[in-house]
């Protein structure tokens, strides 16, 4: 009788030690859950791209200057027109003309060389860029022009469209590509990308107008650190720009 | 790889399609055609409000937010959705407001959810919302089930809606007192309906009503107790009173006291979101100024076709140069009117964060916080209504 109770009694306390044990785990695993619920999660869908961030200054030594630029492309022209004229056909064959009208002339206007040179000029002016870049969006800032705006994704995404221009951006493979279409055929693209040590800046501008071969103009831009900001500012509606002074952390 | 050759090969069509447009007049994103709108609407109010067995205690929840989810995934639309959802706190003060201003009503409050011990209750989404155009969709609902309301209603605004003293400087700050909502006419046409739909119910309806409304709180909080006094029509679902506890019941007496503690409650909440609603208004209103301006703009530039008699289509140095700013002013004044609309959100943030931190001792956001009081309110009322001998 009383070895029968001791049984019961032990198996009384395996039941129970087993209920303690297997409620344990369940709480284990569950402030387990709650934990790994607050970690932040890495989103694998999301391409890594190369750091832009940062302030960048125009290497004015090693940026392409236009006029340079446009005279490599005119004797490369003149080099092919002279090809051309002693009987060897680069592209298409030769002016076929029927009084002044030229019949094989491209229908569309397009802009001439030395105009595209120089507004590939007129929109490299800027000498400095301010970048930054998170997770989601990457943001160009060139003083007196709007900013360029693209998100992380491959893309192509569309930025802007109005009656004036439509711009889309997206990712060649680590370079950051904006295409903008201007009316009549002007068509503009700039492509950028940085070194492996995120030290330089490459900026090419393409300009070209209704297919025509673009102008490129490569601008170099190295980084450097600009002062820290002493203000913190934000944007409001009702107060405009809304700065405080940042205090240091120490 | 693959994928790049693939989005190369779409941005390749777009830009064929673009170079093809440019010819004539570059693509347009389409604005949405604006729905018929109530029109000028007079608010049906009354200098006497109806006696107080028969005013109808009305609450309206939170707006809900409906965004295209294509809308949300276009570039930077990610600013108008925060302003969609801030707004969502704003909107339903407005009709809140409204509903008061036309006196046939009991109390009326804003709350994150919906409130057993009402009469009534307005669930609002926000279809559409910016500065030249508003469009929600109401539906009320009464205690016993009935609906009252279940519409679309649209509003625009026009030039005069937006007088030239709404462009606030600190020589002329905004002032509540003064201020006309632009949109007051959708918020005058949902109170008239509702006022319309009241008036074709007799007095014992509204006083079942009300009747119901308190049989639906004590259910809520002691259903064991009470779910038998009511009783749900098979056809119509709606709700109706099998019996009456005596006025007398120890029961129904501890109900009303807990619910005259509730009313306490939501009245705090309600203060909440009309602090919210003044610290929002000037910003809120500001923005949707600068939102009619940008709508109209662009409405009217898109209007007129690319004049290339006016701008030239030379190739030369200058058309190009030209050619090239305007593009970059326009992109500039877009972003502009984002970077405005951004500084709205950054402006009612603060707001959003203290009403979320209101109620000393509950904690989450002020809809969480409003759970947890219910469910204190229930645990409350099982501890009062337990006998000392179970105690």
């Amino acid at each position: 009788m009383t070895q029968k109770c001791s049984t019961d009694k032990s198996r009384i306390l395996q039941t129970v030690s087993l209920i303690a044990i297997a409620s344990a785990m369940l709480s284990l695993q569950a402030v387990g859950q709650t934990i790994s619920d607050k970690l932040p999660v890495l989103d694998l869908d999301k391409p890594i791209r190369m750091n832009f961030s940062g302030n960048w200054e125009k290497d004015f030594a090693r940026s392409d200057k236009w006029e340079d630029e446009l005279s490599r492309r005119m004797t490369i022209r003149q080099g092919n027109a002279a090809l051309q004229r002693s009987g060897i056909g680069l592209r298409g064959g030769p002016s076929i003309s029927l009084g002044n009208i030229s019949l094989n002339k491209p229908r569309r206007r397009q802009a001439n060389l030395l105009d595209l040179a120089r507004l590939s000029e007129y929109m490299n002016r800027f000498s400095t860029v301010e970048i930054f870049q998170d997770r989601n969006e990457i943001r160009v800032e060139r003083k007196g022009e709007a900013p360029l705006i693209c998100s992380m994704e491959t893309g192509p995404t569309e930025v802007f469209s109005s009656q004036h221009g439509a711009e889309i951006c997206g990712w060649d493979r680590q370079q950051l590509v904006f295409e903008i279409a201007l009316p009549d055929g002007l068509y503009v693209i700039q492509r950028l990308s940085v070194s492996s040590d995120s030290q330089n800046l490459r900026f090419i501008t393409s300009v070209s107008s209704n297919g025509s071969a673009p102008f490129n103009l490569t601008q170099v831009f190295n980084k450097y650190q600009a002062p820290i900001d002493e203000y913190n500012c934000i944007q409001t509606i009702t107060r405009g720009r809304s700065c405080s002074l940042r205090i240091p952390l120490n | 790889m693959t994928l790049y050759k693939s989005n190369q090969y779409i941005t390749f069509i777009i830009l064929i399609t673009l170079g093809a447009c440019s010819q004539t007049r570059l693509p347009t994103i389409d604005i949405e055609p604006i729905r018929p709108s109530v029109g000028d609407v007079e608010l049906n109010h009354v200098s006497q409000p109806p006696p107080s067995n028969l005013q109808i205690d009305v609450a309206i929840n939170v707006f809900d937010v409906r965004v295209d989810e294509s809308e949300a995934l276009e570039f930077g639309e990610w600013i108008f959705t925060e302003i969609r959802h801030n707004e969502s706190y704003y909107l339903p003060y407005v009709l809140r407001n409204t509903l008061l201003e036309a006196n046939q009503w009991g109390a009326v409050r804003v709350l994150p959810s919906n409130d057993p011990s009402v009469d009534l209750q307005i669930k609002g989404s926000v279809l559409a919302s910016d500065g030249k155009q508003i469009v929600l969709h109401v539906i009320a609902t009464d205690s016993a089930g009935r609906v009252w309301l279940n519409q679309e209603y649209a509003d625009i605004a026009i030039e005069s809606d937006f007088p030239a003293d709404t462009r606030y400087s600190q020589g002329s700050p905004f002032d509540s007192t003064t201020f006309v909502e632009p949109f007051q006419d959708i918020y005058n046409q949902i109170s008239n309906s509702l006022v319309e739909f009241r008036q074709n119910l007799t007095e014992q309806q509204i006083i079942n009503l009300k009747r119901i409304s308190q049989m639906v709180y004590a259910t809520d909080l002691a259903p064991e107790s009470f779910q038998r006094n009511l009783i749900k029509d098979g056809e119509s679902q709606l709700l109706s009173l099998v019996s009456l506890p005596a006025k007398e019941d120890p029961m129904i007496e501890r109900v009303n006291d807990m619910r005259v503690r509730h009313h306490l409650f939501i009245d705090t909440v309600d203060e909440y979101y009309a602090s919210l609603f003044e610290k929002m208004q000037p910003a809120y209103v500001l923005w949707r100024k600068y939102s009619f301006e940008r709508i109209n703009e662009e409405l009217e530039s898109r209007s007129i076709p690319y004049d290339y008699q006016d701008y030239g289509r030379s190739g030369r140095y200058l058309t190009l140069t030209q050619r090239y700013d305007r593009y970059r002013w326009s992109k500039i004044f877009e972003m502009e009117y984002q970077d405005i609309s951004a500084g709205f959100n950054n402006e009612v943030a603060p707001a959003i964060l203290t009403l979320n931190e209101e109620v000393h001792g509950l904690s989450g956001t002020m809809e969480e916080q409003y759970i947890q009081w219910r469910r204190i309110l229930r645990q409350l009322f099982g501890l009062e209504a337990q006998t000392p001998e179970q105690m």
